[in-house]
């Protein structure tokens, strides 16, 4: 016994010998004594259920079966095993292939014959009728030769054919299992069940008989089924197919989970906050399954191609049949004939275009970016210019304070009365008032008696003088005079853009906050890999044009075009593609619908939550916005896998059955290369699996130090200490 | 006629091996719903979906040892025990292998794992695992027929020997009676479970390493020693045919 003899292998229970074969699998470690064991715990021990591929496995180990034994015996027939004093037992061996071929031929090309007859009630022909015809030439004329007495019989080649097509097929069917494993997530929204709690009963229930106000229980490893509030217990969930957001996110009594995200660590009691059928995730759900339903352009030309093409392929095959049977025996130009109808079967090319684009729109899913139209990938990856929106787009969309003008006071105090008085106010630049305050350490000072003027601001009371806030007719009404220095400076801030409140306390206008929209943090290093990947930007905004070319130029675009109806905005997209092309347009989804619905690829930067009336074909997460380059990569990738796909499938099709007429070809080598074609196209798609992650510039950890490190060399709040801001 | 016992022998101890690998298997087809007859068949069905492949393998081994010994121009003669330099050398080869697999059974040599790796099957086993669910009736033999070709030593080291008989019916022979070897046991773990313990399955192990050793020696043997020294033919009763 070695030192390693305590090792066990995991399926097999011998010793591990000296140097185990290790493996993680399913998140446990595990070794084996051989190669063999490892592949036989996994299959005992695995989750996942394939039924398609399980089914055609079936089909193809039973036709193995008999295809091996037709096989063993045309081997014995093709090496002389029976020649000499055991000649006599030819006929009753050929009788034993045509046993044997029979079911394999039945269950082998019953699929295949059931496609053609589908196909052609409705009046098409494709390729799975070239299969049966030349599948169906060579066995009928084995069978007769056994009942003739002859010796030249080819059910080895018509089963091995249809071997090799069913062996494709279980390989395409592979290959599609495992691109809907990236979509499984997504997909499941509509067939999932809830766990409801009923006073003390838990039953299981769909999903869509889920509605607000009950309660649901998520165990560890589930996925929560509903939006909701998070009622009792506390666990990590992943929300990254809804958000795209990576990290694991903590969720305790009281806080908000999304349906479709997974609850990893501790069971969790839910109150549903909505039906069951209306949450993002259902909605996601749909879209996708709608998006899988349709063709692609490129799909849709290849099909049509294929279509031309069998007729064609069927007739060569008959032609070449008459042209060798002119010099060879008739059963060798069958063969030859028979081999130009296999070689030329094009299921390489249904396969090539679908399954690439189904791993993209999945590998994009799990990131919480939906595809909602398959031609979507493919039309990226031609696009050379994305127009931007401005706001909510590479903005915040949320005002900040961006500077304070004052006469005669310190900004301290300025902060602390305008803090104080629009400390409960919800009103965005309110907001941003009290969070700048906050932000410096400033404590407000106690107001009273706060009231807010619609249309006006917020006035109150503090150390028994009026205090007020809000826009210049706020001051008008109260009365309160405005020294000409802050008037002039207010006019110019308003003139470029800012937003202005005015503040002002003991019957005088003291202080002017200006307040500006920022550029989300992501932006620069967005358009910058962008730009990296040979791709255009241009700003396309209602906003006017000194606020544009600010954010334009912190973000690094040059091309602005400012004070834009929607309208217009169409119009300018229209001009731009008459230049450009093919151009995608990035928007917030609800304000840019139409914009977004008139580009080539609308794409919808969060925000929008009723995915129903999305125009976008693309839709990001919130916060999505640095994963655009990435999801340029994707559909580049998903792009040159399509082409590359149907350059092999047409290009070797079309190498191949020159071989094949001139007879240089064996119809089973013909099968093989049919198939190792298919194998080519799938595993040239399943490449798109090993795409690298999202790893953008900056990830939402570093997005707060990023903000603090950015705000140094812009006008941002630390920076309103300094001279340029403190205008006094 | 011996020379098949031996190798039936082989089959036999080795299938000990295979209870650790392809009982598990075996045991996860497990019992049929519909009674002790049906449960009898699932296996019986399964077991010769397995002993196809095998023969087949066999058969396919041989065939390529009669070709490589044919194309070298000169002839098989396998009954008058002449052996030519092509038969030779694969009997060399085959034999050395065989030695090599027979070692990895005693955990002196480890190669092979690393040389299996590459065999890439796991999308394959995820798909078997379907196999095992499904209701049909056909399954078990399709996944017999799948278990005969994973990748395991005792059926290289005999598709070895098979190589090295150069013909496709002796080659088919060798792989049927390995495969009738472990039909015994394969057979009996379908039916009653795990009831060996490791340390029984152990020594089952060892002496199918002891057999494969022989068998490979005699095989390098008829390799490498002159022709009238052939002990191998001598004490096996003449080398098939």
């Amino acid at each position: 016994m070695t030192a390693h003899g305590d090792f066990l292998c995991s399926h097999c229970s011998l010793p591990v010998g000296l140097r185990p074969m290790e493996r993680r699998l399913n998140g446990e470690a595990c070794a084996f004594c051989c190669y063999g064991c490892c592949i036989a715990f996994q299959v005992k021990s695995g989750r996942h259920e394939e039924w398609e591929a399980a089914w055609l496995l079936i089909q193809l180990g039973v036709g193995g079966f008999l295809s091996m034994n037709i096989m063993m015996f045309s081997l014995l027939l093709y090496s002389d095993a029976f020649t000499g004093v055991d000649a006599g037992v030819l006929p009753w061996i050929h009788l034993l292939l045509w046993i044997f071929a029979t079911p394999a031929v039945v269950i082998l090309g019953g699929p295949y014959l059931r496609e053609m007859w589908l196909n052609g009630i409705q009046g098409r022909v494709t390729s799975s009728a070239l299969i049966v015809l030349g599948v169906a030439a060579a066995y009928l004329y084995s069978a007769f030769a056994v009942f003739e007495g002859s010796t030249h019989v080819y059910f080895d080649t018509a089963v091995m054919v249809l071997m090799l097509f069913t062996a494709g097929r279980y390989l395409e069917a592979v290959g599609r299992a495992r691109a809907a494993r990236d979509l499984e997530p997504l997909l499941a929204a509509e067939s999932e069940s809830a766990t409801v709690v009923d006073g003390a009963a838990e039953i299981r229930r769909p999903v869509r008989e889920v509605s607000a106000g009950m309660l649901v229980r998520v165990r560890p490893g589930e996925r929560i089924p509903v939006d909701g509030v998070v009622v009792e217990g506390e666990s990590n969930t992943d929300e990254a197919v809804i958000t795209g957001e990576s990290r694991q996110v903590t969720k305790g009594a009281g806080s908000k989970v999304i349906a479709g995200s997974i609850n990893i660590d501790g069971p969790l009691l839910i109150q549903s906050s909505g039906d069951g059928t209306a949450t993002r995730w259902a909605g996601i759900c749909r879209s996708v399954r709608e998006a899988l339903g349709r063709r692609s352009p490129t799909q849709r030309l290849a099909d049509r191609i294929v279509g031309v093409s069998v007729p064609l392929v069927l007739a060569l095959g008959g032609l070449t049949i008459v042209y060798w049977a002119q010099s060879l025996p008739f059963d060798g130009a069958l063969l030859i004939g028979l081999s130009v109808l296999v070689v030329a079967c094009p299921c390489a090319v249904g396969l090539a275009a679908p399954m690439a684009t189904s791993l993209g729109i999945g590998r994009l899913a799990r990131h919480g970016c939906l595809v909602r139209d398959p031609g979507v990938l493919e039309t990226l990856a031609r696009v050379r210019l994305l127009a931007f929106d401005k706001t909510g787009t590479l903005t915040a969309g949320k005002a900040r304070l961006v500077g304070v003008d004052c006469e005669e006071v310190g900004i301290d105090e300025v902060l602390a009365r305008a803090a104080g008085l629009e400390r409960l106010s919800e009103h965005g630049l309110a907001r941003a008032i009290a969070a700048a305050a906050a932000q410096r350490g400033i404590t407000p000072l106690v107001t009273r008696d706060v009231r807010t003027v619609p249309g006006r601001g917020v006035r109150g009371s503090a150390e028994g003088r009026p205090v007020g806030a809000g826009n210049g007719r706020l001051m008008n009404d109260l009365g309160w005079p405005l020294p000409p220095s802050l008037a002039e400076r207010a006019r110019s801030l308003e003139a470029s853009g800012y937003s202005v409140v005015y503040l002002g306390w003991g019957e005088q206008v003291h202080a002017v906050l200006s307040l500006d929209d920022s550029p989300l943090p992501e932006a620069q290093a967005a358009i910058a890999a962008l730009r990296e990947r040979g791709l255009d930007a241009t700003l396309l905004t209602g906003d006017l044009a000194q606020a544009a070319e600010r954010i334009a130029a912190l973000v690094g675009i040059k091309d602005i075009q400012a004070g834009l109806s929607p309208e217009a905005k169409r119009l300018a997209l229209d001009r731009i593609r008459h230049d450009h092309g093919s151009v995608a347009m990035v928007g917030d989804g609800l304000n840019d619908g139409p914009v977004l619905a008139a580009a080539d690829v609308g794409i919808a930067v969060g925000s929008a939550t009723d995915l129903a009336r999305e125009t976008a074909a693309l839709v990001l997460p919130a916060d999505g916005l640095w994963m655009l380059p990435w999801i340029v990569d994707v559909a580049r990738a998903a792009r040159r896998t399509i082409l590359t796909n149907l350059m092999w499938a047409f290009g070797y099709n079309l190498v191949a059955l020159t071989f094949a007429a001139f007879g240089l070809l064996q119809p089973i080598l013909a099968a093989a290369v049919m198939a190792g074609s298919s194998i080519l196209v799938v595993v040239n798609s399943l490449r798109l699996e090993r795409l690298p992650d999202p790893v953008p510039a900056l990830i939402p950890e570093q997005r707060s130090g990023a903000k603090a490190e950015r705000t140094q060399h812009d006008a941002g709040i630390s920076a309103m200490a300094g001279p340029a801001v403190e205008r006094s | 006629m011996i020379y098949y016992l031996v190798i039936f022998a082989a089959g036999f101890a080795g299938s000990f091996h295979c209870i650790g690998m392809c009982g598990g298997f075996a045991c996860a087809l497990g019992r049929d719903q519909r009674g002790g007859g049906a449960t009898i068949l699932r296996h019986l069905l399964y077991n010769t979906g397995r002993l196809t492949t095998y023969c087949f393998l066999g058969g396919l081994a041989g065939a390529i040892g009669q070709v490589i010994c044919t194309t070298q121009g000169l002839t098989a003669p396998l009954l008058n025990g002449s052996l030519d330099i092509a038969q030779r050398i694969l009997a060399t080869v085959a034999g050395l292998l065989m030695i090599a697999m027979a070692l990895q059974f005693f955990g002196l040599l480890q190669v092979f794992h690393r040389l299996a790796i590459g065999f890439g099957g796991s999308t394959f086993a995820l798909s078997l695992r379907g196999l095992l669910a499904a209701r049909s009736s056909a399954a078990p033999l399709a996944f017999g027929v799948f278990n005969g070709f994973l990748p395991c030593p005792l059926v290289y080291a005999f598709a070895a020997q098979a190589a090295s008989t150069a013909g496709a019916l002796p080659g088919f022979l060798v792989m049927a009676w390995f495969g009738l070897g472990t039909f015994p046991a394969m057979l009996m773990m379908g039916g009653v479970g795990r009831i060996l313990g490791p340390a029984w399955r152990r020594r089952g192990v060892r002496l199918a390493g002891g057999f494969i050793l022989l068998l490979g020696l005699i095989t390098l043997g008829r390799g490498l020693l002159p022709s009238d020294a052939h002990i191998g033919l001598a004490w096996l009763g003449g080398h098939p045919a």
